[in-house]
């Protein structure tokens, strides 16, 4: 590759970025913005439906920073207290690999 | 393993043919840098010239230790100011030749087998847009002038048996790293780069990252962001610093250059 067509290809790339960025809050934006809630977790569970309504209901915050991937995840942030006591909450890792993304509902724990 | 760069996930790919191996391909791999290093020496005398790129970290660590993983090939930083200079003095290179099908990366000669690629690339501190890359031709020393490359400073001069090595402050590296366009295998590797910049940052450092982020067009500083929750979600790789072990510091990174 010669350096004007490697020229061509940074500016090529630069326009998808700017394509990308003009896109963040819509659809194609979706997953930066379930990487970006992600980010600031330091544990992740996998919990149910009805584990979420629950700690929705105790007052813990949604983030809707999953409502873009179909289908929808709920996310909730809770303390790393009340996660010493969810009851069937499987701990994951904390990368986009199958089985975080094969669940449907998180509660994630912030940073201290 | 651990090492400059924090927690290691596992010793090298290379571990598995013994440990003299192992050290023996790394000695190799740190002299084969130096002694490039110590070929293009009359260049990096030129004052504005950076060692850049991946191999920074690698002669960050104590005494150029050489440890992470990364390709056969050391990146100059020729600022368009000195472009002149640095042509006057090619003719002192006598070890490295420009490639014929690139005659901005030089290669060893045949006779000096043990040395690396020297990739030229333009610094202009007028750009810092990616979009804003050009080509600046020349008979002699072609460069692509490649935007974010602004973003490095100046830092340190390593000094090691007489070598004088320019290297460019952590911060600045650490956000042209994050500022680049990322794709595949090369990606994920230069965004473990920053995690070992993290890593060893120090609180001015850092302080010096968010000035160089608060003075991007808001288009980068989305990507330095989104480039770090990707880094924040890695895994670990063989021979590379460990991701995991810097997600407080992404975090809190994250949270300071978040719009408020």
């Amino acid at each position: 590759m010669t350096l004007a067509e490697r020229v061509k290809a940074v500016h090529a790339r630069a326009r998808v970025r700017r394509w990308e960025y003009r896109q963040r809050n819509l659809a194609h934006g979706a997953w930066g913005r379930f990487r970006a809630a992600l980010t600031h977790a330091c544990e992740v569970y996998a919990i149910d439906d009805a584990t979420a309504a629950a700690l929705l209901a105790e007052g813990f915050a949604a983030d809707d920073r999953g409502q873009g991937l179909e289908p929808p995840r709920t996310l909730v942030w809770i303390t790393a207290e009340r996660a010493a006591y969810l009851v069937d909450a499987r701990p994951l890792a904390i990368r986009l690999d199958a089985e975080l993304l094969a669940a449907r509902c998180l509660a994630l724990v912030p940073f201290p | 393993m651990g090492g400059a760069w924090g927690t290691f996930a596992t010793q090298p790919e290379h571990a598995h043919v013994g440990r003299l191996a192992w050290y023996t391909y790394w000695v190799t791999f740190r002299d084969r840098l130096l002694a490039t290093l110590r070929a293009i020496q009359p260049i990096l005398d030129v004052r504005g010239v950076l060692v850049a790129g991946s191999e920074v970290p690698n002669l960050l660590e104590a005494n150029a230790a050489t440890t992470l993983v990364v390709s056969q090939d050391v990146d100059l930083a020729i600022p368009i100011a000195v472009h002149e200079e640095v042509k006057a003095r090619l003719d002192q290179i006598t070890r490295l030749v420009p490639s014929s099908d690139e005659p901005s990366v030089w290669v060893p000669r045949p006779e000096a087998a043990e040395l690396i690629e020297v990739n030229f690339i333009g610094l202009d501190p007028a750009i810092v847009e990616p979009m804003e890359t050009y080509e600046k031709q020349d008979d002699r020393l072609p460069l692509m002038v490649f935007g974010p490359l602004s973003l490095l400073t100046a830092g340190a001069v390593v000094e090691i048996d007489g070598l004088r090595i320019p290297l460019p402050q952590p911060a600045g590296l650490a956000l042209e790293k994050l500022v680049s366009d990322r794709t595949g295998e090369k990606g994920d590797r230069d965004l473990l780069v920053v995690a070992g910049l993290l890593a060893v940052m120090t609180p001015s450092d850092y302080e010096h990252l968010e000035r160089g982020y608060l003075g991007l067009p808001i288009e980068l500083r989305h990507q330095v962001r989104s480039n770090l929750s990707i880094l924040s979600l890695l895994d670990a790789r063989p021979g590379m610093p460990d991701p995991r072990a810097q997600r407080p510091a992404v975090d809190a990174l994250v949270r300071r250059l978040e719009p408020r």
